[in-house]
């Protein structure tokens, strides 16, 4: 009978240690597909919570477009009829005392600061009219006032554009435009306007000074203009022109929000 | 009787409790632990039936042979239930089936179900130790915290107590052959007095991790 002694060392401990080389790289390789599929729940993961923001991003800006919707009716209806009637009145009462002159014209100015404020919140013609005609008034506005001249074109008809969508580039334009008229010192601007299969595009553009280099930080104006892109769903691209001036291109989807009122 | 059969016979105390103990709780398990449940009454049934054939001086082999294909494949479902979403279930069956294929053509040509099956066992062992160990880094990542929090701590303590038989029962079964050839029948009594001691180990961390199951 053989004792333990016989026990070949090489035949016993050889194969355990190849065992064990095994149990290791087993763990290993296990672990390696463990990582992998990791980093796959983690990117599911932002998804998701990209979309949530998303979502709470959107609902945020409906619920600011409702009621500045609801203000900017009740200051037409409630006070700017009352203010019509206390208007009536004063022409009335100047007939009698006409030092009540100054009183009217500044009733006058309130109705017109009032009209002025409720068309800035939500303006009648973008409902009735759309997008691009709205688009064509203000800046024929202000082309009018002789401060800097705007060119929109189209060169495809656009109609029929969701509700969001209108809404929401209005918006980043009417941004756009007060950003350069306030610090660009720019003397023209150009947005163009296409109907690109499903996405509508703009390029906005100015010659004015840019933006300035050490721009780290935007400004909450820009802050909204991505929040609301990013809410439609759509693409940015902002920055300075290599011929000066600042440049926006914009892409928001359109049959993605056709349903959406 | 002397004192390796009264250890052996005393090792089967902790199985019958944790049998009784899963029978009694079984509804109120979550999936993973349901699973797992299913290795507890088949390794209970298999223990007992093997301890009979012992008693009435039969061969128990069979039941081995039988024993180590069954446990794998219901161990399998268990990792398989309890990594879900992090490692794919493709590579836990695939090696899981493999083995199946591998045992049996074992059982039937290599070491015939009356033999002791040191081969199988040893691969059983090494697959086990490898999911357990693979387990025991699994739980300490934070995503897995967040997703399965709450049965950890039972989860642990059924790994640990796989991990630890397995990895004892890896050594025992791997020198298997070479005891029952070298050692005198009362020192080979004595390896199953070890194998019998970390039996009680694991179903004792069975019951641990049973009882500290999330109750929610």
């Amino acid at each position: 009978m053989a004792t333990i002694k016989d026990i070949n060392f090489l035949y016993t401990i050889a194969p355990l240690a190849v065992i064990v080389f095994i149990i290791g790289l087993g763990v290993l390789l296990l672990n390696q597909h463990f990582q992998k599929n990791l980093a796959n729940q983690r990117l599911k993961q932002e998804e998701l919570k990209n979309i949530h923001q998303n979502d709470l991003l959107r609902t945020s800006i409906q619920v600011q477009e409702e009621e500045r919707r609801s203000i900017a009716q009740d200051l037409h209806d409630e006070l700017g009829s009352i203010l019509s009637i206390m208007r009536m009145q004063l022409v009335l009462l100047e007939q009698q005392h006409s030092s009540l002159q100054t009183t009217r014209q500044l009733s006058e100015k309130a109705m017109a600061a009032i009209r002025s404020i409720s068309h800035q919140l939500m303006p009648p013609q973008l409902e009735a009219f759309g997008l691009i005609k709205t688009l064509a008034t203000v800046t024929s506005q202000i082309n009018d006032s002789g401060q800097i001249s705007i060119h929109l074109t189209t060169p495809s008809p656009i109609t029929n554009l969701p509700w969001p969508v209108s809404l929401g580039l209005y918006r980043i334009l009417m941004e756009l435009i007060n950003n350069t008229i306030k610090h660009a010192d720019a003397k023209q601007i150009n947005i163009d306007l296409t109907l690109n299969n499903d996405y509508l595009s703009c390029r906005y553009s100015d010659d004015g000074k840019g933006l300035p280099d050490n721009n780290h930080n935007i400004g909450l104006g820009h802050k909204g203009i991505e929040g609301r892109v990013s809410a439609l769903d759509g693409k940015l691209e902002m920055g300075n022109c290599p011929t000066g001036g600042f440049y926006a291109i914009i892409e928001l989807p359109v049959t993605k929000h056709q349903h959406a009122k | 009787m002397n004192f390796p059969e009264i250890v052996i016979i005393l090792s089967h105390l902790p199985i019958l409790l944790a049998v009784v103990y899963t029978a009694s709780i079984y509804r109120q398990l979550r999936p993973e632990l349901k699973v797992f449940s299913w290795f507890i009454f088949f390794s209970g049934l298999i223990q007992f039936a093997s301890l009979a054939c012992w008693f009435a001086r039969k061969n128990n082999m069979p039941l081995l042979h039988l024993y180590v294909a069954g446990g794998l494949l219901l161990i399998a479902w268990f990792y398989s239930t309890v990594l879900s979403g992090f490692i794919s279930k493709k590579v836990i069956w695939s090696v899981a089936l493999a083995f199946l294929l591998f045992t049996t053509i074992n059982s039937l040509f290599i070491q015939p179900v009356h033999t002791f099956n040191s081969y199988a066992l040893t691969i059983e062992s090494v697959l086990i130790v490898i999911l357990a160990l693979f387990t025991f880094t699994f739980f300490y990542n934070n995503i897995v915290k967040e997703t399965s929090g709450r049965d950890i701590k039972s989860l642990t303590w059924i790994n640990s107590g796989l991990f630890v038989y397995y990895s004892s029962d890896l050594l025992i079964f791997y020198f298997g052959a070479i005891i029952t050839q070298t050692l005198s029948t009362s020192l080979n009594q004595y390896t199953w007095v070890f194998h019998s001691f970390f039996s009680i180990v694991m179903y004792t961390c069975f019951i641990i991790g049973l009882w500290q199951r999330s109750k929610t």
